[in-house]
């Protein structure tokens, strides 16, 4: 036998209990990596390079307020600024309200819509096709492969928002390195089916010369359309992504206070655990001095196994989130917001600090008091 | 009971020397005296019986010897340490290396087989796994136990655990066995195994033995019986 497990034997003594606690700090600490594996994603994770050049440009007011179409000239002619393109979001319904057939649809130009967003592929013959139709559609090729689509498909979206409806023919397949949720289509279509919103664009997707001019043509970009009818904001796409999540609330917040909670809650746990089964061994501390074990001995014995037992549960919460987080960007409804997010082993690793922190915190108290205790007092406790 | 001849093999090397040690108790406002001005010389290779009846002080004075206890005045000295001056560690070492006590109550870890129950002091060394088992397969041995290594305290008797106690405080080779009424809660055949046994390992391996008893015929197993009465050693018979 060694010290560890004596350690370990101790901390599965009463394996009910222990049993219990493990499940309480996995549970805690699989909702707790699943909220810093949400934060990561959507303030910690850079996009790509190419992401990184871009900027979006859309109403200063809300992103539900549409601007002139002719802007996109003006951003154009200024310096800093590669490409730009229109997009403008149909809200369409394709078959049904089921989550499983729900995705994005935007109307955008063909002819340069690739251009901007260059992290995009697209067999050239397709995009070539999808520029010569103006009722072709590109579609998302995880997307294609998730209803079973293929190139010539007709797919039909009902208007929800727009009073008419796309009937579109899928004319390329475009793959990324995250899974976008959507099909593209071209802005002519909206503008033909609807002219009373002729001229006009939802928000426009801006590719800068490089990513140190970004902040540079953002600021041109404002101060061009400050003083006009409709003034623009200009943001990276990054923080546009930001945006569309903060139009949830305050996630930050949200996240934040769910993670003090939880931290709060395995900490009460733990602590009472084992100050409960602490105080059961009340002999067994002074059995153990009188055989000469040191106070030193003593704290660590106790507190590595609070360390031990958190970290069990750390390591099951940690993993089952794992799996979790990996079905749910996978399941209808939520892959638009979690495609592409894993748990990664950084956030595993800080999840398993946290629990042995945890543990460590919540045994030191009672450990420091039983190995301060007197042994004759110990040796007289009846427990 | 009265005293014994001193044996052979006991030296006139004192292994305990305690001079006006006295120990007094505060609860509250009252004050209790434990022991009062005890003074007795233990020498290395006696069996000495400590009887009194109950809160005479017998256990108090036990708790001294190992160094689990301190005395409010006097003077204490066990294997020429003057152990009141340890600190806290020290101590615990010190009792890892010289003492091997014995409770009334056993106290075996009941998750622990008996096997590291009688191993648990020798983690504390530096013995390698090997040494340490055959330590612990001696010890057990010794009392007659080593059939039930993988046993844990409740597949034992009461007079197996007791024996499994005794093989705990003798794995480390200790020059002092302290035991606390070890037979307090065994029946007559058990006892009369457990003070065999205690016999022997004064007798055979040369250990100082000192037991606090309240019966007459476990007390007969010692060769020195001192009795101890509110708190005072009462002067030998």
């Amino acid at each position: 036998m060694t010290l560890t497990r004596f350690v370990s034997k101790n901390a599965f003594r009463n394996k009910r209990r222990t049993a219990l606690t493990i499940v309480s700090i996995a549970f805690s600490l699989l909702l707790l990596t699943v909220m810093m594996t949400i934060w990561r994603a959507f303030y910690l994770t850079e996009g790509s390079a190419e992401s990184a050049q871009r900027l979006i440009t859309r109403n200063k007011v809300s992103l539900v307020f549409w601007l002139p179409s002719y802007y996109r000239g003006k951003i154009r002619a200024m310096p800093g600024v590669k490409q730009v393109v229109n997009e403008s979001w149909f809200g369409g319904q394709y078959k049904d309200q089921k989550p499983e057939n729900m995705f994005a649809q935007f109307g955008t130009d063909p002819q340069e819509f690739f251009d901007v967003y260059k992290d995009l592929s697209i067999p050239p013959d397709q995009l070539a096709a999808w520029q010569k139709d103006r009722a072709g559609c590109v579609v998302d090729a995880e997307l294609a492969k998730k209803h079973s689509w293929k190139l010539g498909d007709r797919l039909f979206i009902k208007g929800v928002i727009f009073p008419f409806d796309l009937e579109l023919t899928i004319r390329g397949i475009f793959t990324s390195n995250q899974p976008t949720e959507s099909i593209y289509f071209n802005s002519a279509y909206i503008d033909e089916g609807f002219p009373q919103i002729k001229g006009r664009a939802g928000f426009f997707g801006v590719l800068a010369d490089s990513p140190e001019n970004v902040p540079k043509v953002a600021k041109e970009i404002d101060e061009t359309f400050k003083n006009v009818e409709r003034p623009t904001k200009t943001e990276s796409e990054h923080a546009f992504q930001l945006g569309w999540i903060a139009m949830m609330g305050n996630v930050k917040a949200f996240i934040l206070s769910i993670c003090l909670a939880v931290v709060f809650a395995i900490l009460l746990v733990s602590a009472n655990t084992m100050a409960m089964s602490i105080r059961e061994r009340t002999r067994e501390v002074a059995l153990l001095k009188t055989l000469g074990f040191t106070r030193g001995k003593v704290l660590v014995l106790f507190v590595g196994e609070a360390v031990a037992l958190a970290l069990a549960g750390g390591l099951i919460g940690a993993l089952t989130a794992s799996a979790l987080i990996r079905a749910a960007a996978n399941a209808p409804g939520l892959n638009f917001f979690l495609s592409g997010v894993r748990v990664t082993g950084l956030t595993m690793l800080v999840a398993l600090l946290v629990a042995a922190t945890v543990g460590l915190v919540s045994a030191f108290l009672p450990a420091y008091h039983a190995s301060r205790q007197n042994i004759v007092e110990g040796l007289r406790h009846i427990g | 009971m009265s005293t014994a001849t001193v044996p052979r093999t006991a030296t006139q090397t004192k292994v305990v020397q305690a001079r006006n040690v006295s120990k007094v108790f505060k609860r509250d406002a009252f004050e209790v005296k434990a022991l009062d001005d005890v003074s007795i010389e233990i020498g290395a290779g006696e069996f000495l019986a400590l009887m009194g009846p109950s809160g005479s002080g017998k256990t108090t004075l036990l708790n001294m010897i190992a160094a689990i206890d301190r005395p409010t005045s006097g003077e204490l000295l066990v294997l020429g340490d003057n152990i009141f001056r340890f600190s806290d560690g020290q101590s615990a070492r010190w009792r890892n290396e010289h003492i091997g006590y014995v409770f009334q109550t056993f106290n075996l870890i009941p998750v622990l087989t008996a096997f590291e129950n009688v191993e648990l002091p020798l983690l504390l060394t530096k013995l390698s796994a090997q040494q340490r088992r055959d330590h612990v397969m001696t010890a057990l041995k010794l009392v007659g136990l080593e059939d039930r290594v993988n046993h844990l305290p409740k597949q034992l008797s009461g007079g197996q655990e007791q024996r499994v106690a005794i093989a705990r405080a003798i794995v480390s080779d200790p020059t002092l066995l302290l035991a606390d009424e070890p037979t307090g809660d065994l029946d007559s055949h058990s006892a009369t195994e457990v003070l065999d046994i205690l016999k022997r390992l004064n007798e055979d391996s040369h250990k100082t033995v000192v037991m606090v008893t309240h019966d007459p015929h476990a007390a007969s197993y010692a060769h020195v019986t001192r009795h101890l009465e509110k708190g005072m050693l009462l002067p030998p018979a």
